[in-house]
């Protein structure tokens, strides 16, 4: 289970994960507002469809793509939350269908 | 070592080449300086074109088609050929024109496998394509295979068939000497009857060892590919008159072409990209699909091609020299060709004779213009 | 447009030294960094830790904070959370920044692309809450994030240290499973005497070592045949020691065994590599300055053989020197005269450096699958088993098992997969890594939407700027 030992700071902002608003500190990362949050799956794996969660936490696996604010394919640990980032676990596999035309 | 034929390169020209050699019981070398769809054979965007084709190349592209149809079945090994159709977008009028015009020269020579689609068929067949385009025309045997498998799966069924692939072995030198060709690779000497020239972006060098002059040249097309992104296109996609090539593969991720050529040094083995103009690619692409503009290129490339002044192949047999035979220089839309030209060049080798008019691809075609 | 003198890739400590150094001998430069502040993943946030007290993380940690401090505070261009995707031997530099693609040129660059951990294909290493010993020290450098009753499970130093933070911050641990064959200790000990040489970082590695032991924490040594249980997700961790088999219940697990150079960089280069046989693994081939196969490249730090934190500030202020020499800042007589403490520093390092590479030489179970099942390609969930089945239809070349099977053609671009399908072959074959090879890596170094490809932005030196 992860916990946090952060030093209490209130510079707070809001985001969403799967659409349920949580509470982060600015600048933290994504990947780390998810996880505290009960949030660990971050992507489904492309083929098999099994859940992915952050394995290197450090830019190198790219096992925590997931969507935010739309865009597919962001890593939860590299990119930091801002406030009223809509962040939703990546569903993409090797048979999704698209459901709009982006326009 | 020795054997009936030595096919000089594992590119999928030489693979079937090998396979149908074969089948039909020839002792066969294939000679690879690298390894099995190295180079553009394996590294291409998996066209499976019979689409826009030259008049003089239909013939064989359209036979050509109906091989990659049941190929998987007839090699025993999956080339991830889908049959998706190609549509080449008009964005106006005039593109229109150049369509109805295309479409009047081939129903005079009776092919009737391109047909022309209206908007609204156009935007049933691309959900997703930018409302502005006006039309286009599809071809609907056409689709993409997976081409490293593909030509794999050649060489795997040569092999089964008795075929040798050497991989891995460099041709030094290339010499007639009585009824043989004595062959020096890099570590072994072959021996053979017959050698065919399929050597890609190598093939003048080869070419220029069996005694006939070509004027070959070689460049790198650029290919980007995503990753895999919700299915929203099934059909190949290509544009009348734009650089606009691309397709959505099974799995997902999305290869996109276009023609755009980088830096091809065959001299260091080396290719380098011109990002500018895959920037322009990206734009392009963006620009008929809103829906790419959040893809994200995972990997771009470039491989070498061997093109032709007038981008059609060298098919057919040597000019000097006896029990020597080409295929090479498909201008960068080869791979398509593969399964045909196999067939081709094992009837030159066994029969000296095609069922397909080559004319058009005699090697001396240039010898007496002035380039 | 005009051109810096040298951009710096990567804001680590070799980064950063270099950095100092070109900076105060005059020359313009330009820092990339894909992280908002420096730092590197040994310092990361060293300067302005989430912690309440970052000393607990130790001495090594927080003096990061110093180098930092010089770094930002000498006359270069530092460029923040810039995402290089591509760099080209002609001294020009792709990156996405913010949604664009920016563009700048220099006369030589330095790459410092650092080191990451070197994956550990057990089953069920792909589960939910499998991470890494790294990513557990990143979590809590740059997030104060901890896992609580995790286990930890692997070799080397990296690992005794979060353990040994985990422990001093009061987060309760489940077990340390140690891997250390019991014959590296037998191979390692000749090496020692010359380490001994090396007395502080000896000890500094003992100090964690017992500190853990003291702990109360139970440790299990010379653990072999790991698995990872769980259906969905980590449950815990299965292994055998001392003869028996042990089950951990956790729902983290981080692994650990060793780390190696981030190749993708170097290797999208077509940098000459040569294979590290004491490390095992691939590394760029440099000379004692760090330059590479083309002269005005050059690559410092872990990103060019892993040889620590201390051995990268050096590595780092040695590449300057030669790149100040290279731009006619530095005569060689001044070149020597300067490099010379830390050539001989770097020198005197290396007997410990062997014998630490010795000790914890990863075995072959842990660095090669042996379960067919276990997966090898994480992104594109190719086992074992498959990539045996690509390698019997022929495809005996990495860039040829990639296209038949797709293993390393995923968002990873082959950087989790790449040494497991290149060791495999190896065995496979029965040939040495170099007559193998490795995947051949391409532009962009990481995924860029069609978006920020089309748009291009050239960044000027500051010199044109002012004009």
């Amino acid at each position: 289970m992860f916990q946090s030992l952060r030093k209490p700071e209130r510079d707070r902002v809001t985001i969403t994960v799967n659409g349920h608003p949580i509470e982060a500190i600015a600048g933290q990362s994504v990947w780390s507002a998810m996880a505290l949050n009960g949030q660990t799956i971050t992507r489904r794996a492309a083929l098999s469809g099994e859940d992915r969660s952050a394995y290197c936490a450090m830019g190198v696996c790219f096992e925590c793509l997931v969507e935010i604010d739309g865009l597919p394919n962001q890593q939860a640990c590299l990119r930091r939350v801002t406030e009223g980032m809509a962040v939703t676990t990546q569903e993409i596999t090797e048979t999704t269908e698209a459901t709009n035309a982006g326009l | 070592m020795k054997a009936d034929v030595l096919i000089i390169g594992g590119g999928i020209q030489g693979c079937a080449t090998a396979y149908h050699l074969a089948r039909q019981g020839a002792s066969v070398i294939v000679l690879e300086k690298d390894y099995v769809a190295r180079h553009a054979s394996g590294v291409n965007a998996g066209g499976v074109r019979l689409l826009g084709r030259d008049m003089a190349e239909v013939a064989l592209s359209k036979a050509s088609m109906e091989m990659w149809q049941t190929l998987s079945d007839e090699l025993g090994h999956d080339t991830g050929f889908r049959r998706q159709g190609l549509v080449n977008i008009a964005v106006d009028e005039t593109d229109l024109n150049t369509l109805r015009a295309r479409e009047a020269k081939m129903r005079a020579t009776g092919y009737t496998h391109e047909r022309i689609i209206d908007r609204g068929e156009l935007r049933e067949r691309l959900p997703h394509v930018n409302p502005n385009c006006v039309g286009g025309v599809i071809s609907e045997l056409d689709g993409y295979a997976i081409p490293y498998q593909s030509t794999n799966a050649f060489r795997l069924a040569a092999e089964r068939h008795g075929a040798r692939i050497v991989e891995g072995e460099e041709l030094l030198s290339l010499r007639r000497v009585g009824c043989s060709w004595l062959a020096q690779g890099s570590s072994t000497r072959f021996e053979a009857d017959t050698v065919v020239n399929c050597a890609g972006a190598w093939a003048d060098r080869i070419a220029l060892m069996i005694g006939d002059n070509v004027p070959l040249s070689h460049a790198a097309p650029m290919l980007m590919i995503t990753a895999r992104m919700p299915h929203f296109v099934k059909p190949v996609v290509g544009a009348v008159s734009r650089q606009l090539s691309f397709k959505q593969f099974q799995n997902g991720t999305v290869l996109i072409g276009g023609g755009a050529k980088g830096f091809a040094d065959r001299a260091a083995g080396s290719t380098r990209l011109d990002y500018a103009k895959l920037a322009d690619a990206a734009r392009t692409t963006a620009e008929f699909f809103p829906i790419m503009r959040r893809a994200a290129i995972n990997r771009m490339w470039a491989g070498f091609e061997a093109y032709m002044p007038d981008n059609l192949p060298v098919i057919g047999p040597a000019v000097n020299a006896p029990r020597a035979f080409h295929a090479f220089g498909f201008s960068a839309h080869g791979f398509q060709m593969g399964p045909v030209v196999g067939q081709v060049m094992a009837d030159l080798v066994l029969t000296g004779r095609s069922q397909f008019p080559l004319g058009p691809f005699r090697i001396d075609r240039y010898d007496r213009k002035v380039l | 447009m005009q051109a810096f003198d040298c951009a710096i890739i990567g804001a680590g400590p070799a980064g950063m030294s270099a950095a100092i150094t070109l900076a105060k001998s005059g020359a313009c430069v330009a820092v990339l960094d894909q992280a908002s502040r420096a730092g590197g993943q040994i310092y990361r946030a060293s300067a302005d830790s989430p912690l309440p007290d970052a000393h607990v993380l130790g001495a090594d940690y927080t003096d990061g904070a110093t180098l930092i401090a010089e770094f930002e505070r000498v006359d270069i261009t530092h460029i923040t959370q810039a995402d290089v995707w591509h760099i080209g031997d002609d001294g020009r530099i792709l990156f996405s920044h913010f949604g664009d693609t920016r563009e700048l040129h220099c006369r030589e660059m330095l790459l410092c692309p650092g080191a990451m951990e070197r994956p550990m294909p057990i089953p069920g290493w792909t589960l939910p809450g499998v991470m890494t010993a790294g990513a557990a020290q990143v979590m809590l450098k740059s997030d104060a994030m901890v896992a609580k009753g995790a286990v930890f499970a692997g070799s080397g130093p990296l690992l005794y240290l979060i353990v040994a933070q985990y422990l001093r911050l009061g987060v309760p641990v489940a077990a340390m499973v140690d891997t250390t064959p019991r014959q590296n200790y037998l191979a390692a000990a000749p090496l020692l005497p010359r380490a001994m040489r090396n007395l502080p970082m000896l000890k500094k590695g003992l100090d964690l070592l017992r500190e853990i032991r003291a702990s109360g924490v139970p440790v299990y040594r010379g653990a072999t045949d790991l698995q990872v249980l769980g259906d969905t997700r980590a449950q815990g961790l299965r292994f055998t020691s001392a003869s028996r088999s042990h089950d951990i219940a956790a729902d983290t697990v981080f692994l650990h065994h060793g780390v190696q150079p981030n190749l993708n960089m170097t290797r999208a280069m077509d940098l000459t590599h040569r294979w590290n046989a004491d490390q095992l693994c691939w590394q760029v081939d440099t000379d004692a300055f760090g330059q590479s196969s083309v002269p005005h490249v050059a690559v410092a730090g872990d990103g060019a053989g892993i040889i620590g934190a201390d051995g990268a500030r050096m590595a780092g202020r040695l590449a300057a020197l030669n790149i100040l020499h290279r731009l006619d800042l530095l005569p060689q007589e001044g070149l020597d005269r300067a490099a010379a403490p830390d050539l001989a520093a770097l020198a005197a390092m290396s007997p410990f450096r062997a014998f630490i590479d010795r000790l914890y030489r990863p075995s072959d179970a842990l660095r090669l699958p042996r379960d067919p099942d276990t997966l090898v390609c994480r992104c594109e969930e190719q086992t074992l088993a498959q990539l045996r089945t690509g390698f019997e239809q022929g495809a005996r070349d990495p860039n040829a098992l990639k296209m038949l099977t797709r293993c390393g053609m995923g968002p990873c671009q082959g950087r989790q997969c790449g040494h497991i399908v290149a060791g495999l072959l190896s065995d496979w074959r029965n040939e040495p890594p170099e007559t193998v090879g490795y995947y051949r890596l391409r532009s962009p170094q990481r995924l860029l939407t069609l978006d920020e490809l089309s748009r291009f932005h050239a960044i000027p030196a500051p010199t044109e700027a002012t004009e």
